[in-house]
């Protein structure tokens, strides 16, 4: 790897010259201290929201009340949460993972795109009379491949081209956007759809059990599944820490005989994987077809979600959680009081700006 | 059909020209600003809105720069002065950028402007084949043909970008000199995010005369790119940006010939082939990364 000649000698005139803190005491603080900052970082985003909506002539406090009502206001509202919450949680975890082992997934977008595509493709053509415990197995399977295949694309692309991944799986978001428009325009178009560009609907066998009356369905616990499994896997095996020494210290990982590039790769593709699998979830879970703006934004949503929770998959959970809360409550507002569903977007960004602002990131 | 081809390359080129070359200045001074996406749209929704207000597309100009430098400041301000990773600052500042379009240009879904159009300069536009190509655009796209010897120029020929050089490659030597590496990082980005927001300017009040949300469709991305592509060489980026456009381009020129190829895939095109000129660049060579940028890259997880 050229990063070991490059960062070689600089490093010790580097501390001496540009005055950045050390590691050590950036977190020092006493406890106190520490839980001012959680308050800061937590109050500022809200506080300079508010001014926000005061400037475009809404009163911010209603906007607020009216935000926690629509989401848990009500068991229908905390419903759309939680199923909200579960592609962003799957998504979120496509990027902390990575993260961990120092590469920036934003692909997660065009990944859940791709397994979605590859989930209805399956659905409908292949194995659409298959019943509901033989068939959802598969379809998770197909869902996952879809975007695993995604991911090593941009993988291929590091390893053979040693092209920047943020970069490239932001730039194979648009083609897989366009993908998907290619096949729900053509190949995979409902004949019955009267030019609308959706797929055929996926036989009933095929989608997730619900709980009655509700949108809850069995992605839920399965996303929640694999939260745990990625903290377990980062924190309590000998891969999670393999990667994290990749991600804390590349050259010294190398150095230590760590397979560095392998890794990583691994890493970006089993990230691929579980984006994937929330596109398969979407699919047989929420829209029983493909449309060309199936998993929209999701992708961007669990980005945000990751960098929130700094990374940490439980963490991601609360985030995740959080996100979805706050998505509901965008939409709900613009058919209530006509606020548009971007006004969330910069409430979720002015956060997670807040948050970058509040200094490094801790790392494990 | 060439001539056709070159010269639509040309004219969706400028707004990626005008991106990348603001990325360009940012990057050499060794900071990474993918919210270049995020100003463009700024700058492409503030210059539209300040063309409908006053009617003239300089003030556009003026202001969707401002815009797209207002945006850049953020990321200038968590990356050079709070130490924020720089792929997921610029990321956010892009996501920021959207969401900000996306919610004050509602009211400008269905404005038009007058906006710029080509004018053909007397003389150069009849010269045989290149008149037409290059001599037939509006004024923003003219203004690109100098600016890009001008950053040229001012990159390798002046004291000011000898500076900005060295902020990118050694620091702690612009710091020995009594210079202070950030408020000259500070510079370069907010340099780029006015150019950033100028190349949006060209997209909407030049190119396409409407404001759509999300018009930018990842080009700030392609212009981080091919930056990288052209190896963080101002002429380079040149010839990347028009790339890009010829791509685009070729979808409007088969269409209007009605060839019988899907739009989506024609679409996809100018990604594609953004990956792929990187792909193969990157391969040939280890190219030249301003040293203070290759520890953004090779880090952990930048910063």
């Amino acid at each position: 790897m050229s990063n070991l000649q490059k960062s070689d000698p600089p490093l010790i005139t580097r501390t001496a010259v540009a005055p950045r803190a050390l590691p050590i005491f950036r977190h020092a603080g006493s406890g106190l201290r520490r839980l001012c900052r959680m308050a800061a970082v937590t109050v500022t985003p809200l506080v300079l929201f508010a001014l926000f909506l005061l400037l475009v002539g809404v009163r911010p406090f209603e906007i607020y009340v009216a935000m926690l009502r629509s989401s848990f206001g009500d068991a229908y509202g905390f419903g759309e949460v939680i199923v909200k919450s579960t592609p962003i949680l799957l998504t979120a975890l496509a990027t902390a993972l990575p993260a961990r082992a120092g590469l920036i997934n934003v692909g997660g977008e065009g990944q859940l795109a791709i397994g979605a595509l590859f989930t209805a493709a399956g659905a409908v053509y292949w194995i659409s009379e298959w019943p509901g415990w033989a068939g959802i197995p598969v379809l998770a399977v197909v869902g996952a491949f879809g975007g695993a295949m995604w991911a090593a694309i941009a993988a291929a692309l590091k390893q053979y081209g040693g092209m920047n991944e943020t970069i490239t799986t932001l730039l194979m978001n648009y083609v897989a956007l366009y993908t998907v428009g290619y096949f729900v325009h053509g190949a995979l178009k409902d004949p019955a759809s009267f030019n609308w560009p959706f797929s055929p609907s996926i036989s009933d066998s095929l989608r997730l059990p619900v709980v009655a009356g509700t949108r809850i369905h069995i992605g839920i616990p399965i996303a929640l599944f694999f939260a745990t499994m990625a903290w377990w896997l980062l924190s309590r095996t000998r891969f999670g820490f393999h990667l994290r020494a990749v991600g804390g210290n590349p050259v010294a990982a190398e150095l230590a005989g760590l397979p560095v590039t392998r890794l990583q790769i691994g890493v970006l593709i089993a990230a691929g994987a579980l984006a994937g699998l929330a596109g398969m979830i979407e699919i047989t879970g929420i829209e029983g077809r493909l449309r060309p703006t199936t998993g929209a934004t999701y992708g961007y949503l669990g980005f945000l979600a990751a960098w929130m929770a700094r990374n940490d998959p439980l963490r991601c959970v609360g985030t995740a959680f959080l996100i979805g809360a706050i998505t509901v409550a965008g939409n709900a507002l613009e058919i209530s009081s006509g606020l548009p569903a971007s006004s969330m977007h910069i409430l979720l960004s002015i956060v997670l700006l807040a948050i970058l602002a509040s200094g490094r990131r801790e790392r494990a | 059909m060439i001539g056709e081809l070159l010269t639509g390359a040309i004219r969706s080129g400028t707004s990626v020209l005008y991106a990348s070359a603001g990325e360009l200045i940012a990057e050499r001074a060794g900071v990474i600003n993918l919210g270049t996406e995020g100003a463009m749209v700024a700058g492409a929704l503030g210059g539209f809105a300040v063309t409908v207000w006053t009617g003239n597309p300089w003030l556009g100009a003026l202001g969707g720069g401002i815009c797209g430098a207002l945006l850049s400041s953020v990321h200038a301000l968590l990356v050079v002065w709070r130490g924020a990773n720089q792929l997921a600052s610029g990321l956010t500042v892009m996501f920021f950028g959207l969401g900000l379009t996306a919610f004050f240009g509602r009211s400008f879904v269905s404005a038009s402007v007058e906006g710029f159009n080509p004018v053909a300069i007397p003389g150069l536009s009849n010269l045989p084949w290149i008149g037409p190509i290059l001599f037939r655009h509006d004024p923003l796209t003219y203004l690109s043909y100098i600016l890009v010897p001008a950053v040229w120029f001012v990159l390798s020929r002046t004291r000011l970008g000898i500076v900005l050089r060295a902020t990118g490659e050694r620091e702690e030597v612009v710091f020995s000199q009594g210079f202070s590496p950030r408020l000259i990082r500070t510079f370069a980005v907010i340099t780029g995010g006015f150019l950033a927001g100028v190349g949006g300017v060209q997209l909407s009040v030049a190119f396409t005369h409407a404001w759509v949300e999300g018009m930018t469709a990842g080009r700030g991305i392609v212009a981080a790119a091919l930056v990288i592509f052209a190896a963080w060489k101002p002429f380079r980026c040149m010839a990347g940006a028009y790339l890009f456009g010829c791509a685009q381009s070729l979808q409007l020129v088969l269409q209007s010939r009605g060839a019988d190829v899907s739009p989506f895939l024609l679409f996809m095109l100018p990604y594609v082939l953004t990956l792929a000129v990187l792909f193969l660049v990157e391969r040939r060579r280890q190219s030249r990364i301003p040293e203070e940028l290759g520890r953004v890259f090779s880090g952990p997880g930048g910063g």
